[in-house]
């Protein structure tokens, strides 16, 4: 793996931090990856499938390229990459210096279980008597005060809850390896000072305190509080609003301009919280109301306590940062309607149904009503709970929650209605069902035709419990106004985004600029870039995007913050070169293995027998000498064993230790010490018993657990064959097709790296379709823009633009390509070699002969509206009444069955311009479901201030126009007036939606696939959206998908960035678990290669027989799965180490 | 729409006229030579000839109720590469079915080949053929012809079992076939074209076109359903005899691993079998360890494993031809077992082996809604 000397941070390890993380680790910086939790996920820890399939695959996120630098396992579990430190249970608390040489502070809360001795087996939990509601499943079941943040991490160390940890001890005697250790005496160095007037509030606050082991000291009024504070530290003070001379207020006022770093919390009776609350405006931290008693208040202090209390404090130096700690989310509660949400069980938000829903959440995935255990017979969707309420000053849409509650619909269907499906009625009321992204629509309409889900558009009035038959009845208005009432048995409110409490103090700590509701605000037509140079933005920061568009934002945000570490000459290599080792040729040797077994002298194995052991493994012809060392996990023990190693002449080494994926860096160092291959040294876990067994670490079974451990490890290394060392030359070039705004900013981006680019646009001058629109809906000029981007791309000496060009031909794998394009006027051929492709064809406003288009002068699209305005031969003056038409030959399933997502956002543009130019015109929208996503919602608000009429239809009821010279007249069902409306307006707009352009030929060249509307189709939708399957081809802009311009550069960038992972390397390094084929026992039945899903396989045009791209192979192993006689096979997964694997378990 | 031409018995000899056919399409010039069954010269026995010369087609005998080899794999050899020249493949249905299949693994070519069947009267195994014929071959034919085209009932009926319940007596996929069931076969057979390219060799002949033979459609569906039924009972006698590992390892329990069973199979088609390469070349380590482990182990191992193996191989692709049967030196009744897998997982793929060249083998098929039982979200049960 490279390594570079440029640095970077990511704050915030949920689904984007990881994505930034390992695009900047693939590309050789060193990553310091921090998250507040004690796991990485995020979000994403407690959603166990996503949409459009249904399923995970989180897993496709991992390198495809080296591989070896990470981990290969779920990585839901965990992530390991050598580039990419992690720390977690951390947060950022300052940022000093300069862009380019930045100092960050990250401060670690205590943990207080050693991961480096937990050993997972839950005796802990077992024994401990404190239940407490467990924040991972929503607090819809309760956990330990030791408990397991996520149940499915690795590594898999338990923490404790010091806030309601009791200090019993139990799990202290319980602790087989003595991992645990409270921090209780930290507690005597903080200090709290109580200060009342009366006697007796202060002796009982003290008495509470001393209990809990804190040093305290008591004031009876302001001054001598004062007079305290300046002959000693103190971290807290208590203080009492009344009290006679100097009030609380005041103290409070005087303490904090003395002693700038004092917290301070108020206290209270009831008559005086409005104080309290002022207090608080001026800088308290918060107010305790009287009268006390220890059950609330000293939890109230230790929590106050847990979020002060540090143990390490570390100050990380650092190129750049990257910000994505996300989003919060909306608690149902402070709403004006909560639903009966916290009063009724069977309300709940869809986070907490996404729980219920997982077979590791509180009801292991059944569901019954929460109130009576009662059968679920009927769920209903309440949408746009938090979001789009200008009561609550929520005047945004969250974005995912209508794919959210149509993908948990369909998930209960699936998993609780049965084979027919209907088992289960599921219904979602909603206001517009915003399916705004590509295949969004098809996967709505399945859940309408396959899975019966019903949407009533609607408004919910009320809800109330049925105390009779249990379950809950809703009252709401339906689409035509009446209202209705019907039974459910449980309710899930689509709960929307609520920028984090802690956005505003990160974002004031780093100076970054907010939007009015709190969420970051990044630069125009970038998603990624703030307002601080050096600091970036991705995920949910931003505002909540669906995991698609997260991880696209999440690729731009490394790629710029990849570009400013570059230009600050961090691209710099770390090591001298980047020519493979050749490790000692063993490939004709008989395997003799070192068995070397940690006996780890630090909690010490007494009822190991070694003797026993030893016997047992050496009986293998194949192990030649079986050792026991001590403190593997020390520099001197690991030392000690790198001596025994280097000494031995054995070929194969299996290294017993703990926590095996601690040691990836350590075993490539060993590796290079005694010149063995590092996948043929294994370092296998004896230590974390499973969840299920039975043996404990020092119980008689010891001996047989570590044997069957090792013999596993055994069977894996004996039979694996030395890797062939391999790598080939790359060539540090790419290729574009299409110059518009996606191809050109990925161009810069590239070149900005300082690596050439072809760019080829079929046109005489790149711009696409920026050349005709004047402006974005938030008043950014988008021909300034265009006109900077052209002169970027023009004075740029590695971008060379091919204008009036096209690809004739194309063919290569990742690293090597070779590419024919042709100029159009003078035929002359030319050929490039690049290391990496990105298509970025575009696409166009759609035509259309629907709704008179053609017919008539005053009907329009969006295209000639702009054009017409700006010629002038359109004036918004003249205009009395203009219609628009949305969806226009779009979301039908015979014509474009997918949402062009930029055609509302486009309507409200020309509608709010129109007005503004002539406030006494009518404006009416036919629409279906205004797709104003995200903060693209406040325009649809301030159309409908405007007086602009929104009027609904549907596929059945579709507006009909009359075009008669130039004349038109428009008659329609008013859905809320259920009658038939006539219009003439002077101008009527259709949104046409968007035509991709990525041309038959074009794909094939590449290797492409198109999906069903002719949009490129992704490797994965969710995981890897700019990728094609084929590695080493990217897509980017509207031939990839719908969006608009700032979504456009997004994909450009993480396609740059994708490509520039590749391009990096003058060498592709082949990874040690990849297919191969045996020659002589291949019938040439070409099974394998219709089974490879990455290209890798085909049939050698030389040799007549089938070849595998090491690269391009991934080895998952589907090769070696439809292969009868295993002449393919893959290296790590061998039949012989399968069956020994199989063997050593029964 | 096929068509049907009239091919004359003289002397109620249907040998020499299917003979005489043969010859005259080899005459004919449309093809290079014929690969057909034949009695061989120095002993009489049946086996596959490659005849270029018409004279040699006097000793063929496509009627013989003998079986020796599934002749689908000659024709892979003989079409794995192409020879420049046109080969008429005389095959039983069953044969055709195979060779499609391998065609699909890319094992053979339909390109420069003529499929021709016979309705197929069924065949013996081979030692009840070498009992049954052993003094007169030719006669033991025509005894064998009338046995079966006169449904006279003999003693002993020698059918092989796998031929006694196979549905498929009618090639569906020839390019000729020859009929006999549903014919006067003592006066007048129908030839019939089943493609284009077979329409093509047959209007070279000059032969007289005639309609279908009235009764034949409902002698071919009689038989059929007469043969399914019997299936079934075996499906089901089968099913029970090996219902669990324990019925499993006494059926199969007289195995040697000779592996002739695989080298017979015509679907078989690895260049080298998995069970004959190092992957189970085990150390004496392994097989000390085993006996420790368990105390006792049958020797030769991996015999279930290995029958295991073959029917996740050929489950799909097996078309009952019967030679694992025939081949077995300890008459392990294999064919019976693999047909009852095979059927269950053909009927889950919906898939007929042999059906189609087009068809594609369903691994090689990759959907992403299939078996949502097996492989989707797992469904809450009760």
């Amino acid at each position: 793996m490279r390594k570079k000397i440029g640095t970077a941070m990511v704050v915030g390890a949920g689904i984007s931090g990881i994505r930034s993380a390992l695009d900047l680790a693939e590309s050789g910086y060193q990553v310091t990856l921090v998250d507040k939790a004690p796991h990485i996920g995020g979000i994403l820890s407690q959603l166990d499938y996503q949409f459009p399939n249904d399923r995970c695959g989180m897993c496709k996120m991992l390198p495809l390229i080296e591989r070896d630098a990470s981990s290969q396992y779920c990585l839901r579990k965990g992530l390991f990459h050598e580039n990419i430190q992690t720390i977690l249970s951390a947060k950022l608390t300052a940022v000093e210096g300069e862009p380019g040489n930045f100092t960050a502070t990250i401060e670690q809360t205590p943990g207080c279980i050693d991961p480096g001795l937990c050993i997972g087996c839950a005796e802990c939990a077992a024994v401990c008597p404190v239940e407490v509601p467990d924040a991972f499943n929503m607090n819809l079941s309760t956990r330990k005060a030791v408990y397991l943040p996520v149940p499915h991490n690795i590594p898999n160390t338990y923490v404790v809850d010091l806030t309601h940890c009791t200090r019993c001890g139990e799990c202290l005697k319980a602790c087989p390896t003595g991992a645990i250790k409270f921090p209780e005496e930290r507690r005597k160095d903080f200090h709290i000072l109580v200060v009342d007037d009366e006697l007796i509030v202060r002796d009982s606050l003290k008495e509470w305190l001393d209990d809990e082991g804190f040093s305290v000291n008591m004031a009876d009024s302001g001054a001598s509080a004062l007079k305290m504070l300046s002959e000693n530290d103190y971290q807290l003070m208590l203080t009492d609003i009344k009290m006679p001379g100097m009030d609380g207020v005041e103290l409070m006022k005087q303490a904090q301009q003395d002693h700038p770093g004092l917290t301070i919390v108020m206290m209270t009776a009831y008559a005086t919280v409005e104080t309290a609350i002022e207090a608080m405006k001026a800088g308290a931290l918060d107010y305790l109301l009287k009268p006390f008693d220890p059950g609330t208040f000293t939890p109230k202090i230790l929590e106050i306590y847990q979020a002060m209390d540090v143990t390490e404090t570390r100050d990380i130096q650092t190129h750049a940062l990257i910000i994505s700690t996300g989003t919060g989310s909306f608690d149902p509660v402070q709403s004006k309607n909560t639903f009966g949400y916290g009063i009724y069980p069977d309300v709940v938000t869809s986070r907490e149904f996404e729980r219920i829903l997982s077979g590791t959440g509180p009801c292991q995935g059944k569901i019954q009503r929460r109130s009576d255990q009662e059968e679920i017979k009927k769920i209903a969707w309440f949408q746009c709970v938090g979001s789009r309420d200008l009561q609550i000053k929520a005047d945004f849409c969250s974005s995912v929650c209508c794919m959210h509650a149509v993908k948990e619909a369909r998930l209960a269907v699936e998993k609780y209605g049965g084979n027919d499906k209907q088992g289960l009625e599921t219904a979602i009321f909603y206001m517009d069902m915003r399916a705004f992204g590509k295949t969004f629509h098809q996967y709505r309409q399945e859940a309408e035709d396959k899975y019966h889900v019903r949407f009533e558009r609607s408004r919910i009035h009320s809800v109330v419990e049925e105390l009779k038959t249990g379950g809950l009845r809703i009252s709401y208005l339906d689409e035509k106004g009446n209202r209705k009432e019907e039974h459910f048995d449980m309710i899930v409110l689509s709960t929307g985004q609520k920028a984090r409490p802690d956005s505003g103090e990160l974002a004031k700590m780093l100076d970054l600029d907010l939007n009015p509701w709190g969420f970051c605000l990044p630069q125009p037509f970038s998603t990624s870039r703030s307002s601080m140079e050096g600091i970036f933005l991705g995920g949910s920061f931003t505002g909540m995007t669906d995991i698609s568009e997260s991880v696209i934002q999440a690729g731009s945000a490394a790629l710029d913050a990849s570009r400013f570490i570059h230009s600050k000459g961090g691209s710099l290599s770390a090591e001298p070169s980047d020519e493979p080792v050749i490790y000692r040729d063993v490939s004709r040797e008989l395997p003799q293995v070192l068995v070397m077994i940690c006996a780890c002298s630090q909690v010490g194995f007494p009822d190991l027998d070694e003797a026993l052991l030893k016997k047992d493994l050496i009986k293998d012809p194949a192990v030649s000498d079986v050792v026991f060392k001590e403190n593997a996990c020390t520099a001197s023990g690991w030392d000690d064993l790198v001596d025994t190693a280097r000494t031995s002449s054995a070929n194969r080494i299996i290294i017993g230790a703990c926590l095996p994926y601690a040691y990836t860096k350590k075993v490539r160092e060993l590796a290079l010490k005694i010149n063995l291959h590092p996948s043929l040294i294994h370092v296998t876990d004896i230590r974390t018993l499973s969840h299920n067994n039975t043996a404990s670490s020092n119980g008689p079974d010891i001996t047989a657990h570590m044997k069957a451990q090792i013999k596993r490890g055994l069977s894996k290394v004996k039979r694996m064959d030395p890797p062939e060392q391999f790598s080939i030359p790359s060539v540090q070039k790419a290729l574009i097709v299409g110059g518009g705004i996606a191809g050109m900013a990925a161009a810069a981006a590239i070149a900005d790296h300082g690596f050439e680019v072809n760019l080829i646009e079929q046109s005489e001058k790149p711009g696409g379709n920026l050349k005709w629109i004047p402006r974005t809906i938030d008043g950014q000029d988008v021909s300034a823009f265009l006109k900077e981007m052209q002169v970027q791309i023009e004075k740029n000496p590695l971008i060379n633009v091919h204008t009036q060009s096209s690809v004739i031909s194309s063919f290569g794998h990742p690293g090597h390509f070779i590419t024919t394009i042709q100029n159009m006027e003078t035929d002359a051929p030319q050929t490039f070699e690049h290391g990496a492709a990105i298509i970025a064809t575009g696409g166009s406003e759609a035509k259309t002969s629907s709704y008179g288009h053609g017919q008539s002068p005053a009907v329009v699209t969006h295209k000639e509206l702009d054009e017409g305005l700006k010629e002038g031969t359109l004036d918004p003056t003249n205009l009395e009444t203009v219609v628009m038409i949305q969806c226009v030959d779009s979301r039908e399933a015979s014509k474009k069955n997918y949402c062009s997502r930029i055609c509302c956002i486009s309507s409200l543009k020309h509608a709010l311009n129109l007005k503004e130019k002539n406030p006494e015109m009518d404006i009416y929208i036919f629409y279906r479901d205004i797709m104003a996503y995200g903060f693209f919602e406040t325009y649809y608000t301030q159309a409908r201030q405007k007086d602009i009429i929104f009027i609904q239809y549907d596929l059945q009821n579709k507006p009909e126009v009359e075009v008669e010279d130039s004349r038109v007249a428009i008659s329609a069902i008013e859905p809320i007036l259920n009658q038939r409306i006539e219009i003439h307006p002077d101008l009527l707009v259709l949104a046409t939606g968007i035509s991709p352009a990525l041309p038959d030929e074009l794909a094939d060249h590449f290797g492409v696939r198109k999906d069903t509307f002719g949009f490129f189709e992704e490797a994965d939708a969710k995981w890897r959206p700019v990728d094609a399957l084929k590695e080493g081809v990217f897509a980017c802009g509207l031939c990839h998908s719908p969006r608009n311009i700032t979504e456009t550069i997004a994909s450009a960038q993480a396609s740059a960035q994708r490509a520039l992972r590749i391009l990096g390397s003058s060498r592709l390094n082949k990874s040690s678990n990849v297919a191969t084929v045996h020659q002589s026992l291949c019938s040439l039945c070409e099974r394998c290669i219709e089974a490879c899903p990455y290209h890798a396989r085909f049939i050698d045009p030389d040799t007549k027989k089938v070849a595998v791209d090491p690269i391009m192979c991934q080895g998952c192993g589907a090769c070696a799965a439809v292969c009868p006689n295993s002449a393919s096979s893959l290296a790590d997964f061998k039949d012989q180490q399968v069956f020994d694997m199989i063997d050593s378990i029964f | 729409m096929s068509t049907f031409f009239k091919l004359e018995v003289k002397d109620t000899d249907l040998l020499s006229c299917i003979q005489s056919f043969l010859q005259s399409l080899l005459s004919s010039g449309k093809m290079d030579a014929l690969l057909v069954p034949g009695h061989l010269p120095m002993n009489n026995n049946v086996m596959p000839t490659l005849i270029s010369d018409p004279e040699h087609l006097n000793h063929a005998d496509p009627l013989a109720p003998s079986f020796p080899v599934n002749a689908a794999k000659i024709a892979s050899r003989l079409t794995r590469q192409p020879s420049g020249q046109t080969i008429g493949l005389v095959l039983r249905p069953c044969e055709i079915r195979a060779f499609v299949e391998l065609i699909k693994l890319k094992q053979g070519t339909l390109d420069d080949i003529v499929l021709i069947s016979l309705d197929c009267l069924g065949a013996y195994t081979n030692k009840d053929y070498a009992a049954f014929s052993k003094d007169d071959p030719i006669g033991a034919t025509k005894a064998f012809v009338e046995h079966v085209l006169d449904q006279k009932q003999s003693e002993k009926d020698l059918m092989a079992p796998a031929c006694r319940v196979c549905e498929y007596p009618v090639s569906g996929q020839a390019d000729i076939r020859i009929g006999l069931y549903g014919m006067e076969w003592k006066n007048q057979i129908a030839v019939e074209t089943g493609t284009t390219k077979g329409e093509d060799v047959l209007e070279a002949l000059s032969l007289e076109k005639i309609t279908e033979p009235s009764a034949r459609k409902q002698v071919v569906e009689k038989l059929i359903s007469e043969r399914i039924s019997l299936r079934d009972k075996m499906f089901e006698e089968t099913s029970q005899a090996t219902s669990s590992i324990e019925k499993l390892s006494s059926y199969l329990s007289r195995c040697v691993n000779c592996y002739n069973c695989r080298v017979a199979c015509p679907v078989c088609y690895c260049r080298e079998c998995v069970f004959v390469t190092d992957v189970f070349d085990h150390d004496p380590y392994q097989y000390l360890k085993w006996a420790r482990h368990k105390g006792e182990i049958k020797m030769p191992t991996d015999t279930i494993f290995f029958h295991l193996t073959r029917m996740a191989h050929i489950g799909l692709t097996c078309v009952g031809c019967g030679q694992c049967s025939n081949a077995c030196p300890n008459d392990i009744p294999l064919m019976e077992l693999f047909r009852t897998t095979a059927h269950n997982v053909q009927k889950a793929f919906e898939y007929e082996p042999g059906r189609q060249v087009e068809e594609p083998i369903p691994l090689s098929v990759f959907e992403v809604e299939e078996y949502e039982d097996v492989v989707g979200i797992a469904r809450h049960s009760g």
